[in-house]
C-alpha cells in the first residue's frame, strides 16, 4: 500500500511541479481590454436587453447565422422584436433573421421606419486592427459609414446602442437607453481591436497542399484571380502595390446588389435596396478581410451567398463584371474575372487553409495561459478552454466541407478531444492542454512548411 | 499592368466616386448636443443662435468661444435635439432654428472655412 501511495504522490508532484513557460510580456492594455470585455458581453445600456455579444457572441466567431440563431432559446434578447410590444414593428424582421440572419438598419435615415431600411448580415469583429483604416479616414460596418461623430470603431458602440439596444422607436437618449460614457467607448475599442490576428499575413505562404497553393496563385496573379488587387495578402486592404489615389481599407460598388434570385427575394418579405455608403448612398460597400472568411459566412452584406465557393464563384458572374468594380477590372486587365470551376475550389481552398491556419493559431492563443498556468481565474481557464475548443472545431469543419488535409483534421480531432477533456478535469487541465497545443502544431505543419 | 489599373481607376473615381470623403451617419440624429463622440468638444462648436438668414441659407450663431456665421448647403441635416425633455429627437428644417435656440453645429471635413454638415437645435418640444 504504502509504495501505492508515495507513487501517487509522486506523480502529482511531478504533474504540480512542472514548470511554466514565462508568459509573455503583459499586455498593457489588459485592464482596459478586460473592462471592455465586460462591457461587452453584459452591458444592456439601459435599454431592450440587447448586449454587444448578443450579436457578435464569441462563441460563433463574433458573428451569428442562421445556425446560431436556431440554437438560441425564444427569450433571447436577439428576438426582442418578438415578445417586446413596443418593438414588435419596424424594429426586425424576425422571419429574414431566422431565416437568413439578417437585421435590420436604418443607414439612410429613421423618418420612414416601415420603407425605408436595409437588411444585413452581421459582420465578426475579428482582426479590425487592419479591416477599418483609409486614407479617406475609418471605414466601420458593411458599408464603411456605420459610426456616428467621428466615423471610428470607438464611436461605433453609440450608433449601435441608438440602433439595436432601445427599448422603443422612439430612442430618446436617457429614455430608452443610455449612451455609452468615453470611458466605456475607450474600453470598448480596446476590446475589439483586441481580437483575432493582430498581424497581416504575408503572401505567399509556403503551403503544402497542392490545391491550396495552385488556389493562392490564382489569388495573387493579377491576370487571372486579380483577388489580391482589393484583398492585398488576403486581408481587407487595397494592394498598396498598384498606385491608387486612395489606400486602406476601401469602397466599391462589386454588384452583389444585383444579383438575381437573393434568398432573402424569394421570400416576399420587403427587402429595399441597400445603396451602400452615405445617405443617399453611391452603391458601394467596403472590403472584408478574407483571412477570417471561411468560418463566417454565409457572405456578402446580405448574406446572400451560404458558402465559401458560391462567394468565390460569384466575381464570375455578370452581377460583378457589369459592376463598376467589374467594369475597372476589365478597363485595367483587358478582361473580367472568368474562373473556371476547378479553379474557384482551388481559390476557395487556400481561404480555407488560411481560416484554418488562423484557427489553429487562435487556439493555441487561447490553450497557452491554461498550459501555463497563467490565468486568473478558474472562469477565465474554462473560458478559454471553451474558445479554444470552439476555434478547433472551426478548424476542423473548414478542412473537412473542402475535402482538405485529412491528416492535420485527425490531428485537430484529438486536439478537441483533449480540449474538452481539460475543461472537464481538475488536476491535469495545464498537461492536457499543452498535449493539445502540440496536436495543434502538428496539424499546422500538415498544412504549411514550418521552420 | 499596374499602370493600367492606375489608370483605370482614376477614370473610376471621376466616373463613379466611389471615394467620397463624406460619411453621413443616421444615428447622429439621436445623440443629444455636447455627446456626439470623438467630434462634440473637439471638431464642433456649440452657442446659442442670434440670427437666421433664410436667404443665404446661414445662422449667426455666438458662444463661449466667440461669433460665428455659419453657412448650410441642401445637404446639411437640420437635427431637432428634443430629448431634455424625453421627447423623440426629429428632423427639422431652417425655419425651425429661432433666436435663442442652443445649438451644436459641425462643419463637413471639420473645417470652418466650410459648410456645415450638420446642426442640432434644442427644443423644449
Amino acid at each position: 500500500m504504502k509504495p501505492i501511495v508515495v507513487l501517487i504522490c509522486g506523480l502529482l508532484l511531478l504533474v504540480g511541479c512542472h514548470t511554466p513557460a514565462p508568459p509573455p510580456t503583459p499586455d498593457p492594455d489588459a485592464e482596459l481590454i478586460e473592462k471592455g470585455r465586460q462591457i461587452f458581453f453584459n452591458e444592456t445600456f439601459d435599454g431592450n436587453g440587447r448586449t454587444c455579444g448578443t450579436c457578435h457572441p464569441a462563441e460563433n466567431n463574433f458573428a451569428i447565422d442562421p445556425a446560431f440563431i436556431a440554437s438560441l432559446p425564444d427569450d433571447d434578447p436577439l428576438f426582442v422584436a418578438e415578445f417586446n410590444p413596443a418593438l414588435k414593428e419596424n424594429f426586425e424582421n424576425p422571419r429574414l433573421m431566422r431565416e437568413f440572419g439578417l437585421i435590420i438598419e436604418n443607414l439612410d435615415g429613421f423618418d420612414d421606419l416601415a420603407n425605408k431600411f436595409t437588411l444585413r448580415g452581421v459582420p465578426h469583429t475579428l482582426g479590425l486592427r487592419f479591416a477599418i483604416d483609409s486614407s479617406l479616414g475609418p471605414r466601420t460596418g458593411w458599408s464603411g459609414d456605420g459610426s456616428p461623430g467621428d466615423g471610428s470603431l470607438r464611436s461605433f458602440a453609440t450608433g449601435a446602442v441608438i440602433q439595436h439596444f432601445t427599448k422603443t422607436l422612439n430612442r430618446v437618449a436617457g429614455v430608452d437607453f443610455r449612451l455609452p460614457t468615453d470611458a466605456e467607448l475607450d474600453a470598448l475599442e480596446a476590446f475589439q481591436f483586441s481580437l483575432g490576428r493582430q498581424q497581416e499575413l504575408t503572401l505567399p505562404l509556403p503551403l503544402r497542399g497542392t490545391v491550396a497553393k495552385r488556389g493562392q496563385a490564382i489569388f495573387n496573379d493579377l491576370t487571372l484571380g486579380k483577388c489580391s488587387a482589393c484583398h492585398f495578402n488576403a486581408g481587407a486592404n487595397f494592394n498598396p502595390n498598384i498606385p491608387f489615389p486612395v489606400t486602406g481599407n476601401l469602397n466599391f460598388n462589386t454588384g452583389v446588389e444585383d444579383l438575381p434570385d437573393q434568398p432573402q427575394d424569394l421570400t416576399g418579405e420587403l427587402v429595399p435596396l441597400d445603396d451602400g455608403f452615405g445617405i443617399p448612398g453611391d452603391g458601394t460597400f467596403n472590403t472584408p478581410s478574407l483571412i477570417e472568411a471561411a468560418d463566417t459566412g454565409p457572405f456578402f452584406h446580405n448574406n446572400a451567398i451560404e458558402t465559401i465557393e458560391g462567394s468565390v464563384a460569384f466575381y464570375n458572374g455578370d452581377a460583378f463584371n457589369n459592376s463598376p468594380a467589374g467594369q475597372l477590372i476589365q478597363q485595367a486587365t483587358g478582361s473580367g474575372i472568368n474562373l473556371d470551376g476547378t479553379q474557384v475550389v482551388e481559390v476557395s481552398a487556400f481561404l480555407r487553409v488560411i481560416n484554418a491556419l488562423e484557427n489553429i493559431r487562435q487556439s493555441i492563443e487561447l490553450l497557452e495561459p491554461v498550459a501555463r498556468k497563467s490565468h486568473q481565474t478558474v472562469e477565465q481557464g474554462l473560458r478559454l478552454l471553451d474558445l479554444a475548443a470552439r476555434e478547433t472545431e472551426d478548424s476542423i469543419m473548414v478542412l473537412s466541407a473542402g475535402g482538405l488535409h485529412p491528416e492535420a483534421v485527425q490531428h485537430l480531432k484529438e486536439a478537441l478531444r483533449l480540449t474538452r477533456k481539460a475543461k472537464r478535469s481538475i488536476f491535469s487541465k495545464s498537461h492536457l492542454a499543452r498535449q493539445a497545443i502540440e496536436l495543434q502544431q502538428k496539424a499546422r505543419a500538415e498544412l504549411v512548411e514550418t521552420s | 499592368m499596374l499602370k493600367h489599373i492606375t489608370i483605370a481607376a482614376t477614370i473610376f473615381i471621376l466616373i463613379f466616386g466611389a471615394f467620397s470623403v463624406q460619411a453621413e451617419k443616421s444615428t447622429e440624429m439621436f445623440i443629444p448636443i455636447g455627446q456626439s463622440p470623438g467630434v462634440s468638444g473637439e471638431y464642433t462648436v456649440m452657442g446659442k443662435i442670434d440670427q437666421v438668414n433664410t436667404r443665404d441659407q446661414s445662422i449667426k450663431m455666438s458662444g463661449p468661444s466667440g461669433s460665428y456665421t455659419v453657412r448650410m448647403t441642401k445637404h446639411t441635416f437640420i437635427y431637432l435635439d428634443r430629448s431634455k425633455t424625453q421627447l423623440p429627437n426629429s428632423y427639422g428644417t431652417l425655419a425651425d432654428c429661432k433666436a435663442g435656440d442652443t445649438v451644436e453645429v459641425k462643419f463637413v471635413d471639420n473645417s470652418r472655412s466650410k459648410p456645415i454638415e450638420w446642426i442640432k437645435v434644442q427644443k423644449a418640444k
